[in-house]
């Protein structure tokens, strides 16, 4: 067993008033306001790191105090892992997991998790499958008991397959009804067109044609341990937790044959053009960009990070200020990196009304280019590093945000250090580097464009910028 | 954290980690109260688990009392509190805070409307400063009242007008539930109302209801009691207290029949249906009773709900409700609530043939309650559940100022595991005969566009 050490990194002593705002139109601090205090320093959970001899990665964080335990299990292999004949099977997968086993039928397994305080959720994403559950800490080892059931011994029953084919059916339909999910759809299909990553959903005709022997010979290749980390947090000594997990996943055997196939690195060739999809009766167009970013253990992340929040990341950010607090063209728009294994993304969101459609996407074309042609002022700098640090430091309080940040570092390949050390490469963050990534990834001319709304709105609207529009589904 | 469980809890319950003992673990969080010359009640809780605050100030005025012809106005006004004071002029608050490293962020329900912050604990000064310093006063500008109706606007368009379901299940479900004005009304705001809402009504509102005596401060942290009580009295004592208006009356007469409606979804492409039970009052006996009837019915995979319409029927794609859901926990109202069904159910399927599921489980648990098994499993899932809402500082605080501010008692926030742990089979099947009753509810059938018709009837005709 490897004890890591916390990360700390120190910043205490620092007596900084907020820094005086140097951007134009920004209001002078109130005289009487008191400056901050002396940033304590935010350490890193201490990260227990273990791997039994089946091959199955152990990593835990011992918190005492609030008596839950958050346990999140990470398989490799997700949606681009898929037949592709069968787009989104991993959602059906992750449906049935939990509908059977050799000992226990759905309901049984349902009760036992609620009888620890708990309710299994799980989810496929492009590159694992995850599933996650916190429960009262005294009864953690009988969670770990029907866990290591589902990961096991899940039979996927015809009649559970069934019901879950037919549900997910109508759920789909119900889902195509949201300007969200439309929008998420067609941007990863433009953004990454024949490559995996291209599919976030199940369609019709896959569920139809997906059988119950399918997901069981998708289930024996991927759910196994040398594929499979699992991670606790909250009110548990490692020790006896390791035990617990030994005798409930010990067991659990690696298959002959080889795991789902890895991922290859998408060509980063997006088009940049407007891609329409029509949705009658809407009263907002919903823009998704998309631009190629860095993946998470690119050395610029940090950097890009970083600038993102000075675009569109914080409340505080170009973006907000423009568009809601100065135009009031939208409620909640906003732009944050999304990762997978092999690409990250930049994505900008926001639903504005019909009427100002082509005003909104002119604003937001223009906050990108002023990134990439022009530097962040000092203050909105130190704000973003600031911001961006103490975010994490109030996120990791939540058990369950641990577990699934620590599951998702494995997934890409980053050591659990990680989690303490992102903020201090955050703040070591240069401005030279922040103004390069500004450059580098927010040139508007980038962009994958995705709008979701009345077409001859979108249509009319968005003709002088020139650009090609295509409607697609 | 709390000063006995850090020491002794993990010791316990690591050594029995895999003896799995019958008893669930007891946490209480540690409360100090002080109330200021002024009227403000101020509430800490140290945890010292991370370097960070959770800050929460609560005010008691939601939307059940915002004026006639300006519905939607609480939500309006606290947008406002955003928009900047005479000293920290519109932006200066969201940049102090985020550039402390933190976030902030507003609410409004039904009863109170609450403002949060949260970011390490070098950010807190400045942070309560701001909040005393909008207590009192604003900016008072037309031009960002302007803006901000714009952008609820378009909150609405987000959440209601551009969304299939349009939220119905809590926006017009109390509408047709209730009668009176406070209870029934289009909280998020008609655009006729919005339109109309002016600076005269942002002073007024401001002036009536935010007062120190009309509020409760909490934060929860790395802070000691000392210490915030110090800051309080710094920052917020110049304020003077106001009279507020007594809480008007706003109790309904009691339900005589079933309520029934349909509407018609231009977006949806599944059908849905809300049912809503009205509730007891918070300080009835029959709460606690309501709360844990609310989880069993509809709280996740395990739920009577979930497994009788989803699973043995096939009747429904998926249910989720609660009392008072979904707003808050079901102890957090201060007047006529409902406990809520919200049911997606397959095209296929019949509306009459979804109720008659539901109906069934409710008679079932109504002539038979819960057995033992049932009761443990329910209430360790709510004890989780409920530590979960105090898990962390800025909603640990946002709980405490709802209980004092409702109940004037932050130490409930620990009773409730105790409180759910007493309910029994009995209570239960009194209460589902009392309560879960066709005379006391409400259902709202809504229907996508293209399958009007066939649907209709069955809602017209009522239920089977």
């Amino acid at each position: 067993m490897k004890l890591i050490r916390a990360t700390v990194f120190v910043l205490a002593g620092l007596m900084i008033l907020p820094a005086a705002w140097t951007q134009e139109k920004t209001q002078p601090l109130p005289k009487n306001l008191p400056a901050y205090g002396p940033l304590v320093p935010f350490r890193g959970p201490q990260v227990v790191q273990k791997r039994l001899a089946n091959g199955l990665t152990l990593w835990m964080v011992s918190r005492a105090g609030f008596p839950k335990v958050s346990f999140a299990v990470a398989v490799r292999g997700g949606m681009a892992s898929d037949p592709k004949d069968r787009p989104g099977l991993s959602k059906l997968l992750m449906d049935t997991i939990d509908q059977g086993t050799q000992s226990k039928n759905a309901r049984q397994i349902a009760e036992a998790f609620q009888a620890d305080g708990g309710d299994l959720t799980g989810d496929a994403h492009a590159d694992f499958t995850e599933s996650m559950i916190s429960v009262l800490a005294s009864w953690a080892s009988s969670t770990l008991e029907t866990l290591s059931d589902v990961l096991e011994n899940a039979t996927f029953p015809n009649s559970e397959v069934a019901l879950a084919k037919r549900n997910e059916a109508d759920s789909l339909r119900a889902s195509e009804a949201e300007p969200s999910f439309l929008a998420n759809r067609a941007l990863a299909r433009e953004m990454f067109d024949n490559h995996p990553y291209s599919v976030t959903s199940l369609t019709q005709a896959s569920l139809a044609a997906t059988t119950p022997d399918q997901l069981r010979r998708a289930y024996a290749m991927r759910f196994r341990p040398d594929r499979t980390i699992l991670v606790a947090v909250g009110d548990f000594d490692p020790g006896p937790m390791a035990n617990a997990v030994q005798k409930a996943l010990g067991g659990w055997t690696t298959p002959a044959g080889s795991p789902a196939a890895s991922v290859p690195q998408p060509v980063q060739n997006n088009p940049h053009g407007v891609f329409l999809v029509p949705r009658k009766g809407s009263v907002q167009t919903a823009f998704r960009l998309g631009a190629f970013g860095p993946l998470e253990s690119s050395a610029d992340f940090e950097a890009a990070e970083v600038a993102d929040a000075i675009y569109g990341g914080m409340f505080g950010s170009r973006l907000v200020n423009d568009i809601r607090e100065d135009k009031g063209y939208t409620y909640s728009p906003g732009a944050d990196i999304q990762e997978r294994s092999e690409a990250g993304v930049l994505e900008t969101r926001a639903s504005v009304r019909n009427a100002v459609t082509g005003a909104s996407l002119n604003e937001i074309l223009y906050q990108m280019n002023r990134m990439a042609t022009t530097s962040p002022t000092p203050e909105e700098l130190t704000r973003a590093k600031r911001y961006l640090t103490g975010i994490r430091a109030i996120e990791y309080q939540l058990q369950e945000a641990v577990a699934e940040r620590l599951a998702s570092l494995w997934v890409v390949g980053l050591p659990p250090q990680e989690l303490g050390e992102e903020s201090s490469k955050i703040q070591t963050v240069t401005f030279a580097e922040v103004d390069q990534a500004g450059r580098k990834y927010f040139p508007a001319s980038r962009q994958t464009i995705v709008a979701v709304g009345e077409q001859s709105v979108i249509q009319q609207q968005l003709k002088p910028f020139g650009l090609p529009v295509h409607p697609v589904e | 954290m709390k000063k006995l469980n850090a020491l002794l809890l993990p010791l316990v319950f690591s050594s029995l980690l895999v003896a799995a003992p019958a008893t669930p673990p007891e946490w209480k969080v540690p409360l100090a109260v002080k109330t200021l010359d002024n009227g403000l009640t101020v509430v800490v809780s140290r945890d010292d688990s991370a370097p960070t605050f959770g800050l929460c100030i609560a005010y008691g005025i939601g939307f059940r009392l915002e004026p006639k012809g300006r519905t939607g106005f609480a939500h309006l006004f606290e947008h406002m509190m955003f928009e900047g004071t005479p000293e920290a002029r519109k932006g200066i608050f969201d940049r102090v805070v985020e550039g402390g490293g933190g976030f902030t962020n507003g609410d409004t329900r039904f009863d109170f409307t609450e403002y949060i912050e949260s970011a390490p604990v070098s950010a807190l000064n400045p942070a309560l400063w701001l909040e005393a310093d909008r207590l009192k006063g604003l900016d008072f500008s037309v031009a960002n009242l302007n803006n901000q109706r714009n952008v609820v606007e378009e909150e609405v368009r987000d959440n209601v007008l551009n969304q299939p379901y349009g939220s119905f299940y809590w926006l017009d479900l109390p509408q047709k539930a209730f009668n009176r004005y406070p209870n029934a009304h289009n909280f998020y705001g008609d655009f006729k109302d919005l339109d109309a809402a002016n600076i005269g009504d942002v002073r007024k509102f401001f002036e009536t209801y935010h007062a120190p005596n009309n509020a409760v401060l909490a934060v929860v942290g790395d802070v000691t009691p000392e210490e915030v009580f110090q800051k309080a009295q710094q920052y917020f004592d110049s304020i003077p207290r106001r009279a507020v208006p007594a809480k008007p009356d706003v109790e309904e007469a009691p339900q005589k029949a079933e309520r029934c409606s349909v509407e018609e979804d231009k977006l949806a492409r599944v059908p849905a249906l809300a049912v809503g039970y009205r509730m007891p009052p918070r300080t009835s006996p029959d709460a606690i009773v309501g709360a844990v009837v609310g989880e069993m019915l509809q709280n996740g995979q395990a739920s009577l709900l979930y497994q009788a319409l989803v699973k043995r029927k096939k009747v429904a794609l998926e249910v989720d409700g609660g009392v008072n859901w979904p707003l808050g926990t079901p102890f957090e109202y201060g007047g006529p609530t409902l406990m809520t069904s919200f049911i997606v159910y397959p095209p296929k399927v019949s509306e009459r043939d979804v109720l008659t599921a539901y109906d069934g489980v409710i008679q079932n648990l109504a002539a038979h309650g819960a057995s033992q098994a049932e009761l443990q499993r329910i209430r360790a899932k709510m004890r989780s559940d409920w530590y979960a809402e105090l898990e962390i500082p800025v909603e640990r605080a946002s709980v405490i100022s709802h209980f004092t501010l409702l109940d004037g008692d932050p130490g409930r926030v620990n009773k409730i595991p105790d409180e759910i742990a007493q309910v029994t089979s009995d209570q239960i099947m009194t209460f589902c005969r009392k309560y879960l009753v066709d005379t006391n509810r409400t259902i709202i059938s809504r229907v996508p566009e293209t399958l009007m018709g066939k649907t209709v009837n069955d809602a017209k005709g009522g239920r089977p």
